[in-house]
């Protein structure tokens, strides 16, 4: 455990970079001011009391820009942090749901109950509106039920298809399993902004059971034992829905472990933290640190979210890439944008939020091609993580929304402010700028050889049209390198 | 429902996408050696489709030939409202003038959906994947899967991606097709390219390079407006340095590699020309139709020795098949047929594309289109839930068109505990496994021999299975039933 060890300038903007989005070395000096030791700077970090703002507009494109604005101005980035996690995690298009307004309020409701109980969380969604429309709960019929949300529900949101100990019995659940859970969600659909629950519609045993059989799941696995766990004894009809979680919130894994805090014990780790987590039978040392983070936040009895993730912020594991380069994480497009923007101190301008350099493309489209749009993921999947956001296409469009923000004539862009130098001299600039950056650390020789032969000698400082050549384009070139697509 | 299937053996270790293939498998001196051969003047496209096609609507039993498909069919598919039923003569019968179109088991005639007709109202593509079909260019391989399936989208994407159904070690992470990209080419060769966002599973791997292209015209390096020439070539050296210079890290060091490969690549893909058919794209309008004709711009490109242009396999995918609800099933305004229809005629106008680029040009590309499964054979209300095996295309000028293994058994009698169709490798109902597609792909397509092949396709040895229900005789030679003829002419 980390938690009482001194508070380092590499940890103290690991910590910021990773719950936030980008860290500007002030922001760095203020948390080295504020917190002497790891584990006051991740109570800092993670006590607040989630806002309550929802993205507003008409159309698609305005939710999307006024979150990504959100996420611009918030003075609480853990808060976006998390909802943007949720958002992956309980993904729900646009595309399909066809309502901004429906988008908009599970936006808010992922943040408002994104850092508190994680089971509640479950069932607020397992009621909301955009969800109910999105993975078909809406077009459950009791006569044929539909099996997608059941399905969902266990492999993405909770339990996850198998054991991360791997082993030779390591299925989480039977398509069985998934049948019956189906049948808990019939009647349920929503009425504008509501969701409703409608009896006539509902599967009964009474009409049901003679074909399909008493509402039991995991009778061959979560350690319930042969009989399974009956979701309906506390009674049929609208409850079903909040019982089914609770046995689902019960399962153990074969090692004896609780399912779901292990998966979402997880996916928060390896969110946070880095990529070592991501194969389906976990290795042992990452699985150590999951349990012990389990353990230490009381996540099984509470399911609290934040504590959760203070427990991770002060585990070894989580600082690991400052020391190993092969635990860094593929920075995702939305931090990249954000962390971009914010740490330059750029806006996108007017109503189509264009990037104002460059191409004077809008925010959206440069989204769109570096491969995340926020409120459309691909799929209820979410998005492919790590290595899977790195491809020609995508770096393409990295490349061409850092050079935008930072372009020669990009309106508002004033380097020499930022970096607070008084030397031309290539090794000041190269210094000055990798680490405004944040990427100091990682930068090999060859790689600052690179950018000071790029800038071909001393920069003369006084003269605009050669700051604007040089110190503008080292800047691009930077974070066009591969070390700023990481942390 | 008699049979109840063995349902979620272990498959250890599965990698997420994040997951590259590590060297091991190819620093074998066998396998890499081996497959070291000279290039073929051959090019290969995998069309996926995405959520798990309809099989059952896509190709249809129109009778019951000796047995009952057409009577389990519409048993399982309703009519009336919300049913999914497709008649009869609504069918596009796979028996045409030279080609058996009946199940080779059953002996019941084949249909196609309707949709494969082409786009209604369209002439760009106009005939679809039929039309593809009437000339010989299609063959249908029937009850294409694989051991154990799963349900899970994710699951079976990986397995049809990685032809890895039990997650061997040694195989892991990577793609049937990167496995053998990786075995086949340098690390400074960029011989694939997705016509999408992000590197496709199939030809994932960290050996040799595969470029992610969305749109040709808009794939170049963004230098500052205001650079000029001095400027672009500092820049140039300066990021290729970096790239060159970044510390390798795995599992990004190909966040340096691909930086590397993406500067250089665009700037000769990025100048690529049109196609003789650029504008009937345009007129069929839909997504897969640009996607295509982007490969037959860097086909035309790599035809005609456009330096720095050497691509010869592809992915494509389309989305939308995940048709839990609103499925319909011969309404030319439904979710199912407008999807067929624009497969079909976008293969269609592809191919008549590259015969305009050169005459026999489309005898030199194949197509082979997947699926992660099938669906239910039990409709729902309006649309179907995740099943099992599904039919494959192959399509291209060197394919023995026709149909090729048997149809799935849809009796309610055969239907496993989950309601889904069987996987058997004995038996009349014999099923088609996806490693032998792929493995008469790569003998008969991409000139490996049986034992290269074998090597980038792993057996099944999985003592919870009986013999027959898991794949341990390889047969890379696959042939049509109908006139002996095998899936590729030679």
């Amino acid at each position: 455990m980390a938690q009482g060890d001194v508070l380092t300038r590499a940890k103290a903007r690991h910590l910021l970079r990773r719950t936030g989005f980008g860290a500007m070395p002030a922001e760095v000096d203020r948390l080295l001011a504020s917190s002497a030791t790891v584990g006051d700077a991740a109570d800092r970090i993670v006590r607040f009391n989630p806002k309550g703002f929802k993205p507003g507009g008409r159309y698609y494109s305005n939710i999307h820009d006024n979150w990504i604005d959100w996420m611009l101005k918030t003075t609480q980035p853990l808060a976006e942090k998390l909802t943007l996690f949720w958002h992956d995690h309980f993904a729900t298009a646009y595309s399909k749901v066809q309502s901004v307004k429906l988008m908009a309020q599970q936006n808010q409701y992922l943040r408002k109950n994104g850092v508190g109980s994680f089971k509640d969380l479950v069932k607020g969604i397992n009621r909301d509106p955009a969800m109910i429309e999105y993975l078909d709960t809406v077009r459950n019929d009791k006569a044929i039920p539909n099996e997608n949300y059941a399905r969902e529900l266990q492999e993405l949101f909770t339990l996850g298809t198998r054991n991360l100990r791997g082993g030779e019995s390591d299925a989480n659940y039977t398509q069985a399993d998934i049948v019956q859970i189906a049948r808990a969600f019939t009647g349920w659909g929503y009425s504008r902004t509501k969701p409703v629950f409608r009896d006539y519609a509902h599967d009964f045993v009474a009409e049901f059971g003679s074909v399909r059989g008493p509402k039991v799941i995991y009778k061959s696995t979560g350690g319930f034992g042969s009989g399974g766990r009956d979701f309906a004894q506390a009674g049929e009809g609208a409850g079903e829905i909040d019982q089914v979680v609770d046995v689902i919130f019960e399962h153990r894994d074969w090692e004896g472990e609780n399912t779901v805090a292990r998966r979402t014990a997880k996916r928060l780790f390896e969110y946070f933290a880095h990529g070592g987590f991501s194969t389906i039978a976990v290795p042992s040392p990452q699985l150590d640190a999951i349990d012990e983070v389990i353990a230490t936040s009381g996540f099984t009895t509470s399911w609290n979210v934040a504590a959760l993730v203070r427990e991770i912020l002060v585990h070894d594991r989580f600082y690991d890439s400052l020391s190993d380069r092969s635990l860094k994480s593929v920075r995702w497009p939305v931090d990249l944008a954000v962390g971009t923007l914010r740490v330059l101190g750029m806006k996108p301008k007017g109503r189509y939020k264009y990037i104002p350099g460059g191409r004077y493309g809008g925010l959206l489209d440069h989204m769109q091609n570096m491969g995340q749009t926020v409120l459309e993921p691909p799929s209820v999947f979410g998005w492919d993580w790590e290595s899977s956001w790195v491809s020609s296409a995508t770096l393409l469009a990295r490349y061409g929304f850092v050079r935008d923000v930072a372009a020669r004539y990009a309106e508002g862009f004033a380097p020499l402010a930022l970096l607070g130098i008084s030397s031309g001299d290539p090794d000041v600039v190269v210094n000055a700028v990798a680490e405004y950056l944040g990427v100091k650390d990682d930068l090999s020789a060859g790689e600052i050889a690179a950018f000071k032969a790029f800038l071909g000698g001393p920069v003369n400082l006084a003269n605009d049209w050669e700051v604007r050549r040089k110190i503008h384009g080292l800047f691009v070139l930077v974070m066009q390198a591969p070390a700023y697509q990481l942390h | 429902m008699a049979i109840t299937r063995r349902q979620f053996l272990r498959r250890g270790g599965l990698a997420t996408a994040g997951t590259l293939l590590g060297p091991g498998l190819f620093g074998h001196p066998f396998v890499r050696g081996a497959l070291a051969t000279p290039g073929l003047d051959r090019y290969f496209v995998v069309l996926q489709l995405d959520g798990g096609n309809d099989g059952l609507n896509t190709v249809t039993p129109i009778d019951d030939g000796g047995g009952t498909l057409r009577s389990d069919y519409e048993h399982a598919r309703l009519a009336g409202n919300g049913g999914l039923r497709l008649a009869s003569s609504s069918l596009l019968p796979l028996g045409v003038a030279g080609i058996s179109g009946a199940d080779p088991n059953t002996g019941a005639a084949l249909g196609l959906h309707p949709g494969f007709g082409g786009v209604p109202g369209v002439g760009a593509g106009a005939g679809g994947l039929y039309s593809l079909y009437q000339q010989g260019k299609v063959a249908v391989v029937q009850a294409c899967g694989y051991p154990d399936y799963s349900l899970s989208h994710a699951e079976a994407h990986s397995i049809w991606s990685s032809a890895n159904p039990f997650s061997l070690g040694a195989y892991a992470g990577g793609g049937w097709l990167g496995r053998h990209l990786a075995a086949r080419y340098g690390a400074t060769e960029v011989p694939g390219a997705c016509i999408e966002r992000s590197v496709a599973a199939e030809l994932r791997q960290s050996a040799t390079g595969v470029l992610a292209i969305e749109r040709l015209d808009d794939f170049d390096f963004p230098y500052d407006p205001s650079d000029d020439a001095a400027d672009v070539a500092a820049k140039r050296a300066a990021f290729l340095a970096a790239c060159q210079q970044h510390v390798v890290a795995p599992p990004y060091a190909n966040i340096g590699t691909t930086g590397t490969a993406t500067l250089e690549s665009s700037e000769s893909y990025h100048t690529l020309g049109r196609t003789p058919l650029h504008a009937a794209y345009g007129e069929l309008d839909r997504s897969l139709g640009y996607d295509f004709r982007e490969i037959a711009r860097i086909i035309q490109g790599v035809a005609a020795g456009t330096p720095n242009v050497a691509a010869r396999y592809f992915h494509l995918r389309n989305g939308g098949y995940d048709t839990h609800s609103d499925q319909k099933g011969a309404d030319p305004t439904g979710q199912h047929f407008s999807l067929h229809a624009e497969v079909g005629a976008a293969l269609r106008l592809f191919f008549d594309d590259l015969e305009q680029i050169d005459s026999g040009l489309s005898d030199k590309v194949v197509v082979l289109v997947w699926s992660e499964f099938s669906r239910r054979p039990m409709q729902n209300d309006n649309g179907t839930d995740h099943g099992s095996q599904g039919p494959m295309f192959l399509v291209g000028g060197k394919v023995n068109g026709g149909v090729y293994g048997n149809h799935p058994n849809i009796a309610e009698s055969a239907w496993d505990g989950d309601g889904n169709t069987v996987y058997a490798q004995s038996g009349a109902f014999r099923s088609t496994d996806i490693r032998d597609v792929y493995g008469t792909t790569l003998k008969h397509w991409l000139g490996l021999s049986a034992a290269q092949a074998a090597a980038l396709l792993p057996t099944d040895s999985v003592a919870a299975l009986a013999a027959d229900e898991q794949w341990q005789s390889p047969n890379f030679d696959l042939v049509r039933p109908a006139g002996g003829l095998p899936l590729f002419k030679a």
